[in-house]
């Protein structure tokens, strides 16, 4: 199990360091169209491949984002309660957002499957973006394991106690 | 069972499951998924999850959001903040309370760079607060104006929180931006009162600090001119219609990063961290607009929004007793809730109503923008107030929550003040967007 934990953690890493380079990837490449733009020079299909790197970036930050706790919640009720009763209920909401994950994963690789199927292309470019889904659904399933590593964790606290 | 009947026994499950404190974007996209899987059918549900999903992450419109905030990151790690606040300093320090009064007006300054409002309040907090301890200013000020302040880099555009409503409302977000510029400088201008007159009462809280000359002063304007030339690059390149947002948050990094190179302030680390932290930050408001989208995909199925505002327009009150028990709605649940996931969840359910009363949407963001700011710094949830807490305790040894929430209320009354000046006279927040294209 403890090799399982390094991979995905070795992956999530990775993916960060990519979801970077897509983030200043997109941001070049919306100055450059818009000086090419001026000179009456703008790129070809420069939207799509914004659409497509700032979609990337935010999927490859998914296990990161959930890594760190970067997501909202309401905390107020919670704080209250001891350390163990705390344990339970995030092990309970940690099992529902697996069930959720998981579900989300399937059916993108669903998504791209179908999409891939009707051999529907970009508009500008002609790229296949199946591709493109094909990677969101790879992000979330990574996600989706790094929450179970989580509820591994909680169930481990739960038993110290 | 009646669509309204399972849409109220969703939003009351959503309700109890936010109190878990699992993340509301997670909450928002089940609820919404069974609840649209109930009402329609499982094959639709679940083919709603993936494809609202990738279309919100794909979203060419939406790219402007990891763009602005990078943009904010970048000024945030690369120290304009502190010249911006000397600037301030050096006009206004000498009055008494005037540091508090530069704290403030250099949020103003910051938010034109930074959309976020923890953001400018760290930022501020970090810079402010030391400051204000060296010239004696009691902790309630001092804590009160960077708090407070920080809401102004809400306001001030860019601003994510009115991204995300223009996005949802299918409004102009370069109209929703130019809206924000004098309601901004209105709020500010009201802080400077409220600080002058909580240290004409109580002088101490306050003392005068040291006094620069004209020549000091000129000289110092020329740190913010390369804030405000970014500034107006962005804004103007918007307002005259030479970029889309996208474009123009772009423009705005680009701008950043060369202010930040020319004065060698980036580090790589600082910079680096910048990437990575809007990364976090994008991924989680992209994953909470997802959310929403199915969520909102929910109740438009089970009629809540359309029923809601013809059950208002049927009790024939006037439009402004409607609009004020919003605005109460807005209040109270930014007291407990994030501002820009409770805007997200309430915006389905109230917006059809506003409009139905024949208000301007883009003068609505604004408003909503403005309560959700006095969210941001009232109990129990106020984040600015626990965000300039943690910098206090690493700045200046700490202050007290207490005197902080104290602090915060001459600052209160000022925004209750501003948000009536602005529903008296809308023409604040449109004029400048009515000049436009």
């Amino acid at each position: 199990m403890h090799a399982f934990e390094k991979i995905i953690g070795w992956i999530s890493d990775k993916l960060k360091v990519a979801g970077a380079l897509c983030l200043a990837g997109m941001t070049l490449l919306t100055c450059v169209d818009v000086v090419g733009r001026f000179f009456r020079h703008p790129i070809f299909g420069s939207v799509e491949l914004v659409s497509f790197m700032a979609t990337l970036a935010v999927a490859m930050a998914l296990p990161y984002t959930h890594q760190v706790k970067g997501h909202i919640g309401v905390e107020i009720l919670v704080r209250m309660f001891s350390d163990r009763t705390q344990a339970i209920i995030d092990l309970c909401t940690a099992i529902l957002s697996l069930f959720l994950f998981a579900i989300i994963t399937w059916r993108m690789t669903v998504y791209a499957h179908t999409i891939q199927d009707a051999g529907e292309l970009s508009i500008s470019l002609k790229f296949p973006e199946y591709l493109i889904i094909y990677a969101v659904a790879f992000c979330l399933l990574i996600f989706t394991l790094i929450i179970i590593q989580d509820i591994r964790e909680t169930i481990g606290k739960l038993k110290t106690k | 069972m009646s669509p309204t009947i399972i849409g109220i026994i969703g939003i009351i499950v959503m309700v109890i499951v936010f109190l878990s404190r699992m993340p509301v974007a997670y909450v928002m996209t089940i609820v919404g998924f069974l609840g649209f899987s109930w009402m329609i059918s499982g094959h639709a549900g679940l083919a709603l999850l993936s494809r609202n999903i990738y279309e919100v992450f794909s979203s060419y419109g939406l790219t402007t959001i990891p763009l602005f905030i990078l943009m904010g990151q970048l000024a945030f790690n690369s120290g304009i903040s502190r010249r911006i606040y000397d600037t301030a300093y050096k006009y206004l320090g000498s009055t008494r309370g005037g540091l508090a009064m530069a704290t403030v007006s250099a949020c103003t300054a910051f938010g034109a760079v930074c959309g976020s409002s923890p953001a400018t309040a760290a930022t501020m907090a970090t810079v402010g607060l030391p400051e204000m301890k060296r010239y004696n200013y009691a902790d309630e000020l001092a804590a009160g104006s960077v708090a407070s302040g920080g809401g102004l880099g809400m306001i001030m555009p860019p601003s994510v929180v009115l991204i995300v409503y223009g996005v949802l409302t299918e409004q102009s977000i370069g109209k929703l931006f130019v809206a924000g510029i004098f309601p901004a400088i209105l709020v500010t201008l009201l802080f400077i009162i409220a600080i002058y007159i909580r240290c004409y009462i109580t002088p101490e809280q306050g003392p005068p600090g040291e006094t620069f000359s004209w020549k000091e002063r000129i000289r110092s304007l020329v740190y913010l001119g390369e804030t405000l030339a970014v500034f107006i690059l962005v804004m103007g390149g918007l307002f005259v219609g030479l970029f889309t947002p996208t474009e123009a948050a772009a423009v705005g990094v680009f701008g950043v990063l060369a202010v930040s190179f020319i004065r060698r302030q980036l580090t790589w680390q600082g910079f680096v961290k910048s990437l990575f932290e809007t990364l976090r930050t994008s991924c989680m408001v992209m994953l909470l607009i997802a959310g929403a989208t199915v969520f909102g995909k929910f109740l438009a199925v089970t009629r809540i929004p359309f029923n809601v505002a013809s059950w208002i327009g049927g009790f024939d009150l006037p439009p402004f007793v409607i609009m004020a028990i919003i605005i109460f709605v807005y209040f109270v649940g930014g007291c407990f809730m994030d501002a820009l996931a409770f805007v997200m969840l309430t915006i389905p359910i109230f917006f059809p109503v506003v409009t139905s009363l024949g208000y301007d949407p883009i003068w609505f963001g604004i408003i909503i923008v403005m309560v959700t700011e006095m969210g941001v710094i009232t109990p129990p949830v106020g984040i600015n107030v626990y965000v300039v807490y943690g910098v206090a305790e690493r700045v200046v040894g700490g202050i007290s929550l207490e005197s902080i929430f104290k602090g915060i209320l001459p600052f209160l009354v000022a925004v209750i003040v501003g948000l009536i000046i602005l529903i008296v006279l809308p023409q604040i927040i449109l004029f400048l967007p009515n000049l436009m294209y």
